[in-house]
């Protein structure tokens, strides 16, 4: 897509969006953080209550156990997802979900309340570790650390061909037999992202397309205290792997050390390290340049056309956010029907004009177009064919052969990456 | 029961001590000695914790982090003085010259409590964003330059906490000095005490047992707190608070977790008691 294309497309998005309607975006400044500290809240007790406990659940423990689903919905379903991640309407309610329940009679209480892995998992464990259902019956954990839940036995097999045909015929087939679970045996993807960089060309002069114009010292000085990062560990330590040339699933212990130095290097021009809340700096303009998730940025052009994300030529991160079944969830058949749901175009489609990550469903982008050509309204046609038309959406197989997954590590190693990150954070 | 108690009316006082006592057993001792246990653990949470009398943490905790556990303190120290500068005249005023306002204006004090914390907090980080209608506009005007930043420095994060514990501070210094027999300060007057010198030698040591509960509830509290720092502090303003947020959510660390809240308690009871040694021969309870 040319320069000038874009820019026409940005302004379209603009223009659909001015109106008073819900955006991620909006939720972001409205509510910032506080549903981390709310979540921190509720897990203090939980993680009082884990202390002094045996070792986890025997690894492989929901292993030897037979999938589940093959039975009848319930007619209930405890779904828990990250804020702002489904289609809303403008009373907040949630076209998807309320079509779900028409169809199938199962009434959905979805929960906004996973604001990053590591607390909602720490929110989960004591129970899973326990054996009792988590009160969840359909969580969404994002790659790495479905895996490390797969290791410690608490998450529920499914069998895929037998109760998730759409997504054995409509997902793409890089969504398939991914390596964090082999054979989708216990998940499907919800939604899957870029982990690039975002700037203001406004505050910035040149062109950003290395790593080195967020990591070298020399470079980003004349932006001290302008720079962001995340505090996502895997993804700052892969891009600092990145910029010295190491692909992160093939790094060694020196490499990470030697990544853990380039971020100390770089922290003194570092304004913060950041979860969501980057995007309020992004928009605000207390961020220059910053790490960045691909549908947030394209969310942000909508108040700021010129906004810029970029894959840097060294490589940006894909990762994928997954629906999983916590161990003895109670309305496994519910959960089952609900995955199932999702992976029609339509429903895709719907999710996705949203959502504006990426979908694993190829065939909601003509769905989408579809959508644009009835429209009536022009503006709103726009604002979907941009969506369609998005790179950030729908990537072109060269940008995603430009996109390396995180490291799978196991917990000894997680430690020692934990530690080192945290000196680069906090001292 | 009644009879009974007729003939064991000792045991009232204690009858009335149990639901508080049971409170405190059960959501602050047993959590505390469990805390105190897993400090002495070592091993992670795929293969489960033994307890290895691992005493050494301590010293270790203390190495690792001691830059954050003086800020900490330091910090705290900071914005004590500080509550108690602003929060005393805030008081003083309230309770003398208050009048028939006086309800209005400790209605006033206590209100930002109607709001959340947290959310008091995120608005700040909107007034003082960089470009932010108020840094925003200062710089229009030519009178900031275009790199100043409040945020991500010292001064945000201790006005932050500052601000959060104003209120903790007014109360008791208005209670404190509410009860104050306004006729002694005349007396003072009377007997050609000049306002300073009635002021320091009847109105101050009178509300003494105000500055001390003022004080520690706004040193305790500020010590520990992780959000300000958070929220409008950057890398260089971590205070222990969020190490060990850190620690037990991200690297599930529970052990060196544990050690240094054991270490931040010791340090909070240690400066208490050196604040209380400070103030010996004062009526410290209100």
């Amino acid at each position: 897509m040319s320069d000038e294309q874009r820019s026409h497309i940005e302004r379209a998005i603009a223009r659909a969006f001015r109106g008073d309607r819900i955006t991620r975006r909006n939720f972001f400044r409205k509510v910032g953080r506080g549903g981390v500290y709310a979540g921190t809240a509720l897990s203090l007790p939980a993680i009082l209550a884990a202390c002094g406990i045996g070792p986890s659940a025997s690894p492989g423990a929901a292993a030897s156990r037979a999938p589940v689903g093959g039975g009848d919905p319930s007619g209930t379903l405890n779904f828990a997802n990250w804020p702002l991640y489904i289609d809303q309407d403008d009373e907040g309610a949630s076209p998807t979900l309320m079509q779900f329940t028409e169809e199938t009679e199962i009434d959905v209480t979805y929960t906004e309340n996973i604001e990053d892995n590591q607390s909602f998992f720490g929110l989960v464990q004591p129970d899973l570790d326990e054996g009792n259902p988590t009160g969840y019956d359909i969580i969404v954990m994002t790659d790495w650390m479905i895996g490390n839940m797969i290791a410690l036995g608490y998450l529920e097999q499914i069998d895929v061909a037998r109760d998730v045909p759409n997504f054995v015929a409509n997902a793409a087939d890089k969504y398939k037999n991914p390596s964090y679970d082999p054979n989708n045996a216990h998940t499907v993807p919800w939604q899957s992202g870029i982990t690039g960089i975002g700037y203001n060309p406004a505050l910035v002069d040149e062109e950003i397309t290395s790593m080195a114009q967020l990591l070298d010292p020399a470079m980003i000085e004349k932006y001290s205290g302008q720079i962001g990062m995340f505090t996502e560990m895997r993804d700052s330590m892969s891009f600092a792997l990145l910029h010295n040339g190491v692909i992160p699933q093939d790094a060694t212990m020196e490499d990470v050390e030697a990544a853990q130095q380039t971020l100390l290097a770089q922290a003194e021009h570092v304004r913060g390290y950041f979860g969501n809340e980057y995007a309020q700096g992004l928009g605000d303009g207390s961020l220059a340049i910053t790490m960045a998730w691909s549908g947030d940025v394209f969310q942000l052009q909508f108040d700021n056309p010129d906004l810029r994300f970029v894959v840097p030529e060294e490589g940006g991160i894909l990762w994928v956010d997954n629906m999983a079944i916590p161990l003895n969830a109670e309305h496994p058949n519910d959960a089952l029907a609900m995955m199932d749901y999702v992976y029609r175009p339509e429903v895709a489609a719907q999710i996705a004009e949203y959502v504006n990550f990426i979908v694993p469903v190829p065939a909601a982008r003509e769905v989408i177009l579809q959508h644009a050509d009835e429209d009536e309204d022009p503006e709103n046609a726009d604002y979907l064919r941009a969506v369609a038309e998005s790179e950030l959406v729908f990537p072109s197989d060269e940008m995603l052969g430009r996109l390396h997954s995180y490291k799978v590590i196991d917990e000894e190693e997680e430690r020692e990456w934990n530690e080192l990150f945290q000196e680069v954070t906090q001292g | 029961m009644g009879a009974w108690l007729r003939h064991h009316r000792g045991l009232i006082p204690y009858l009335f001590l149990l639901p508080g006592g049971l409170w405190l057993t059960i959501f602050f001792l047993i959590p505390i000695l469990t805390m105190a246990t897993v400090t002495l653990q070592e091993g992670s949470l795929g293969s489960g914790f033994r307890m290895t009398f691992n005493f050494g943490i301590f010293p270790e905790a203390i190495g690792r982090w001691d830059d954050q556990l003086l800020r900490s303190l330091q910090y705290g120290l900071i914005v004590t003085a500080l509550t108690l500068l602003i929060g005393y005249p805030m008081a003083y005023t309230i309770a003398f010259r208050g009048g028939r306002f006086k309800t209005i204006l400790l209605l006033l004090v206590i209100m930002p409590f109607f709001t959340s914390f947290i959310i008091r907090t995120i608005s700040w980080k909107f007034i003082l964003a960089d470009q932010g209608f108020l840094l925003g506009t200062l710089k229009d005007w030519g009178l900031l330059g275009q790199g100043f930043h409040l945020l991500a420095t010292p001064v945000a994060v201790v006005s932050g906490i500052t601000y959060n514990f104003l209120p903790f501070v007014v109360l008791p210094l208005y209670v404190a000095l509410e009860k104050i027999d306004y006729r002694l300060i005349e007396a003072a007057n009377d007997l050609y005490a000049s306002r300073r010198q009635a002021f320091l030698r009847v109105t101050l040591p009178l509300s003494i047992s105000g500055v001390f509960a003022a004080s520690l509830l706004s040193f305790i509290p500020a010590v520990g707190d992780y959000i300000n720092a958070d929220l409008l502090g950057s890398r260089n303003e971590t205070m222990i608070g969020n190490v060990i947020q850190t620690l037990y959510l991200t690297n599930r660390d529970y052990p060196q977790a544990s050690a240094l809240s054991l270490i931040l308690m010791i340090g909070i009871l240690v400066s208490i008691f050196l604040y209380i040694r400070l103030l010996r021969g004062q009526e410290l309870t209100v």
